[in-house]
């Protein structure tokens, strides 16, 4: 399958665009740090994460990204397999689980879960190019997307559902989702929202509570980690700090600064110059994927760069959102910034998926 | 390639730039929200940040020390060591934790766990009853880098083991607290006080000086609290920075270290004190015993020097033990020292005012000379009891009443034909009555309430002297103006014949009666009473030295308000005049007499004593609630308070002392050995320090 394969077409600006917000997201780790022991080699391990993550994009763009279509039924097993046991693994401690701990590192598979989804609907829309756009067209892709999240919602692990959500609407507005049909979900996920409310894990709960009404008077928790973050944004003014004098980040009143809150560690350290910078060079990314998406040779191909590129949207806007405390407090991380060796490969493979894309796109070509 | 690999379908450009259009105003909304915060509310942000690790230390100032003029120390700051932990520097290892709370568990004698965490959340720091393990984990929750108080007070043997043993404890650490000590406890109390919490209504008022609310102390009585100024210092300041776990890192500020309070030497003579306490006490336990119940339950004894004005003692029984408030106020104590009806946290030689008596008869004996009332020479009859006219307005026909003198009990005829010097020296109540309200054709006219005011005030009365101790009453001499006032009744003749012999509305503070005397044995100079020699700063410098300062001259000073009299009604008239030499002189002659006439009232007391001595006894009637509870204000049975002035030596007077007795009974044989055990001790301890060439009292 290698045979004749060309790099021609490999897009050297999005992999530098990538390369480039990780290698400052491993200095912005380093910042992050702060002297406390425990998370002392966290900018290693991101920096050889990121290593394995480009062995990782150059292996899958290498192949032909319709080779997992074929193979989507083991693939699809194994990823709900692995979210069930999970998920069992969850109740066997207690509360939430959201990895397994493979020797000193800890697997997420969400973060993979979230690769698998994009691929399988990719799939699916590229199958049914040519179905009318019915409720069965739209229920069918529903279940596919929901055999994996039932597992990540009974974790619970909500903002990943979200996530994948936003996922499979976006594929199937672009597919040709009908406006009746997207307005009947508009109003039924509204009411679903109201209804299950009640519903929630009282952390969920809190937290929306939290957002909407904030105890001033809080010392720690949700929201002393958004008033303090907040802080960190707005001392950090036009031009930062500087790295490393970030008073927020250095006297460590910045919580989970090196995943959750890093934009605000950003923001402080290298103020709005630097926070803009790290948005373009995300929405640059976003944009080559799109830019993939459009010029794909095939319905999956196109969905399967689509389905990346809103995912680091995505995931980019709710984490930026939440440091700027305009939405609850969620978890999400920062895509390709934020420390976490399971998002960041999945998210390399993402990469190399939309790699693997453009580099087919010339379907005509002798 | 064949034309099926060619996409059958085509995304729609539209639905394409609606998902770019929503993304769009995602990344508006975050980069609008992101320039708000940095550039407009930049500056608060920047601000809440400073504050996040800006921590402003207060570094306590020592206080000063007390003296006495001798440089005994009255007041000093010990020692006090407390058991501490700082949560944040014990080690990792939870075995290591528990092992040194065991260790110092069996040292210190605290429970290693006793009660929850929340139990601890309850008491104060140093109040026992959490465990170790509670103290430090709720200090853990709040600032680990602050020391937690385990046990307070420790003694020193256990302290230098703790210190010793701490080397192998990391976290644990022996803070050392000063703590007001005073040696001289309660002989000095009244006049040193004590120390308390800055008081909740005066938080602001002391923080704006730098003080710390919980932490330090400010005087609460005595010279701790008049001299709170001189002894406190300056808390010194520190700026620093701290991390989320309040970890001290760096300073931000250069730090202003503490300026140590100023010391102080007081005029007291601890030794003098000591003497006056005994005599104090010696006399009210042997009468008590005597009568068999308490009988005098309060007295003074005041002695001061009436050349330059300073307190060489100054004791007020009953008092209280100052240590026992050094290092919190225990509210028990408290509770029953402020239930005592003795009242023993008031120093009554200047918060507490009685009837002065025949002492008063000090200022009726000046005015009266002054006035041309009586002239030296002229005698007067003093039978042993007088029927006199008491009436309400000058038309008012009156009633007659019998003024009794002291002498009626033991000799009805009472003194017979006496100068006006006899009438000091024998104290006769009859020829003051004459001298104060006149009689008949022998004093036609008498020196009244107004004119005997103006001589009263002259030697002290009826306002706060000004010494350098807090709560000082006024005193009071009527007039007739108070009287309309504050009884509702027109002043009588019969109020001006009791005034004149110190009784009726007449009220003195013990210091105000030590004036008068003073003023009279100094020549009609007031020097104004002092508790303060010298100012001493940290470095053994004196940055204020002693300085008399006088109130005023009597025979230079116009002071006295001329008044018109007629027909025993006086109004003011133009101008102001003096006391004239020769009028003091005779005063102290008559005080003179009252030691050397075989019938003076202080003749026994001081017979044989080798110094001269002049003095002016009193035994004055009250009836005060206390009296009035227990049913004892029968008319010609009133209660009496004792008291006794002296001075010597007579022609140089160096020393003056009184002595007042609550209930004593007659001024001579109670206050008056009292002022002699005194004035004998003075001149023993001039004589000691004479011999070792220390060169007297100053």
């Amino acid at each position: 399958m290698l045979r004749g394969l060309s790099w021609r077409h490999f897009d050297f600006w999005l992999l530098g665009a990538v390369v480039l917000a990780i290698a400052f997201g491993v200095a912005m780790i380093d910042s992050a740090v702060a002297g406390n022991v425990e998370i002392a080699d966290y900018p290693s391990r991101q920096a050889i994460f990121a290593g394995i993550g480009l062995v990782v994009i150059f292996g899958i763009a290498a192949i032909d990204y319709n080779y997992w279509s074929v193979l989507y039924r083991p693939i699809y097993g194994v990823m709900m397999l692995l979210l069930f046991f999970l998920f069992l693994s969850a109740r066997a401690v207690f509360g939430a689980a959201r990895w397994f701990r493979v020797g000193v590192i800890f697997v997420q598979p969400t973060e993979l879960a979230k690769i698998v989804v994009i691929l399988i609907l990719a799939r699916y829309f590229e199958q049914t190019q040519d179905e009318p756009r019915d409720l069965r067209w739209i229920i069918s892709s529903l279940l596919w997307t929901m055999g994996l999240a039932i597992w990540i919602l009974l974790q619970p692990n909500l903002s990943n559902v979200i996530v994948i959500m936003v996922i499979w609407i976006s594929m199937l507005w672009l597919n040709g989702l009908q406006i009746k049909h997207l307005l009947t979900f508009g109003v039924s996920g509204l009411i679903l929202l109201v209804v299950g409310f009640p519903f929630l894990q009282d952390y969920q709960r809190q937290r929306v509570i939290t957002f909407l009404f904030p105890d001033p008077t809080a010392r720690h928790g949700a929201t002393y980690n958004v008033r303090q973050a907040l802080i960190a944004i707005g001392s950090g003014g036009l031009l930062g700090k500087g790295y490393g004098h970030g008073s927020q980040v250095q006297l460590r009143f910045l919580k989970v600064r090196h995943t959750d809150f890093i934009f605000s560690a950003i923001s402080e350290e290298f103020g709005l110059i630097g926070a803009l910078l790290v948005i373009a060079v995300l929405v640059f990314i976003i944009a080559r994927c799109m830019r993939a998406a459009r010029m794909a040779r095939d319905t999956s191909g196109a969905m399967i760069a689509f389905g990346v590129g809103v995912l680091i949207f995505f995931q980019g806007a709710v984490n930026i959102g939440v440091n700027l405390n305009l939405i609850p407090v969620s978890g999400l991380p920062l895509p390709f910034i934020s420390y976490g060796g399971s998002g960041l490969l999945s998210l390399m493979l993402g990469i190399g998926l939309v790699e693997s894309v453009i580099m087919r796109h010339k379907a005509l070509e002798f | 390639m064949s034309s099926t690999s060619l996409p059958r379908f085509r995304i729609q450009t539209w639905r394409m730039v609606t998902l770019y259009v929503a993304g769009a105003l995602v990344f508006a909304l975050l980069a609008f929200r992101l320039f708000n915060l940095q550039i407009f509310e930049g500056v608060n942000w920047l601000i809440r940040a400073e504050d996040n690790f800006t921590r402003e230390i207060s570094i306590p100032a020592l206080r000063g020390i007390i003296y006495d003029r001798n440089g005994m120390v009255l007041a000093r700051n010990i020692a006090s060591y407390n058991v501490v932990i700082t949560p944040a520097y014990l080690p990792d290892d939870a075995v290591d934790i528990q092992r040194i709370y065991r260790e110092l568990s069996g040292i210190i004698d605290v429970p290693v766990n006793h009660g929850t965490v929340d139990d601890a959340k309850l008491v104060a720091a140093c109040v026992p009853g959490p465990g170790i393990a509670q103290l430090v984990e709720l200090g853990d929750s709040l600032a680990p880098y602050s020391p937690v108080k385990i046990k307070c007070d420790v003694d020193g043997e256990s302290a230098r083991i703790i210190r010793e043993r701490a080397v192998a404890w990391p976290g644990v650490d022996i803070e050392i607290e000063p703590i007001r000590d005073y040696p001289t406890g309660s002989l000095t109390a009244n006049v040193i006080g004590f120390l308390g919490p800055i008081p909740a209504a005066r938080v602001e008022q002391y923080e704006a000086l730098g003080f710390k609310a919980g932490r330090d102390k400010v005087g609460y009585a005595g010279v701790e609290a008049s001299m709170q100024d001189i002894l406190a210092g300056q808390n010194g300041r520190r700026v620093i920075e701290v991390d989320v776990a309040g970890k001290e890192l760096r300073n931000l500020e250069p730090p202003i270290p503490p300026v140590p309070g100023d010391n102080i030497r007081l005029t007291l003579d601890t030794r003098l004190q000591l003497a006056a306490e005994g005599a104090l006490l010696g006399e009210i336990e042997s009468w008590n015993a005597y009568f068999g119940r308490i009988r005098i339950s309060s007295g003074v004894v005041i002695a001061m020097n009436p050349k330059t004005g300073e307190i060489l003692a100054m004791v007020s029984y009953p008092t209280y033990e100052n240590n026992r408030l050094a290092r919190f106020i225990p509210a028990y104590y408290y509770q029953q020292l402020s239930e005592d009806p003795r009242h023993p946290l008031l120093n009554n030689a200047i918060s507490s005012e009685y009837p002065p008596g025949s002492v008063f008869k000090l200022s009726t004996a000046t005015g009266a000379l002054n006035e041309g009332v009586v002239t030296i020479d002229q005698t007067i009859y003093a039978p042993g009891q007088l029927i006199l006219t008491e009436k309400f307005s000058p038309n008012d026909p009156g009633r007659e009443r019998p003024f009794v003198d002291w002498i009626f009990d033991q000799n009805p005829a009472g003194f017979g034909q006496i100068d006006f010097l006899h009438c000091i020296a024998y104290s006769s109540n009859v020829c003051f009555y004459k001298l104060g309200g006149g009689y008949k054709d022998e004093i036609p006219q008498g020196l009244g309430i107004l004119r005997l005011r103006e001589y009263a005030r002259a030697l002290g009365y009826d306002e706060p002297s000004g010494i350098e101790l807090p709560g000082e009453a006024d005193g009071l001499i009527p007039s007739p103006k108070w009287k309309r006032i504050n009884q509702g009744e027109n002043w009588s003749t019969g109020d001006t014949y009791i005034a004149s012999v110190g009784q009726g509305y007449v009220l003195a503070t013990p210091l105000q009666v030590l004036m008068s005397g003073a003023t009279i044995a100094n020549d009609g100079k007031l020097m104004q009473p002092t508790i303060l020699r010298e100012v001493i700063n940290d470095e053994g410098h004196v940055v204020r030295f002693f300085q008399p300062a006088m109130k005023w001259d009597i025979t230079t000073t116009q002071l006295i308000q001329n008044y018109e009299c007629e027909g025993g009604y006086c109004s003011e008239a133009e101008g102001k005049k003096t006391v004239s030499p020769f009028v003091v002189q005779s005063v102290q002659e008559g005080m003179r007499l009252a030691v050397t006439d075989p019938r003076g009232t202080l003749n026994k007391v001081f017979s044989g004593f080798p110094i001269a001595v002049a003095g002016k006894t009193g035994t004055a009637e009250y009836c005060d609630d206390v009296a009035l509870s227990q049913n004892r204000c029968q008319y010609g049975q009133w209660p009496t308070h004792s008291w006794t002035l002296a001075y010597a030596p007579y022609d140089d007077p160096e020393i003056i002392v009184m002595a007042f007795c609550y209930n004593g009974g007659e001024g001579a044989s109670v206050a008056g050995p009292i002022v002699a055990k005194v004035v004998e001790a003075y001149f023993e301890i001039k004589a000691i320090d004479i011999a070792e060439g220390v060169g007297g009292g100053g």
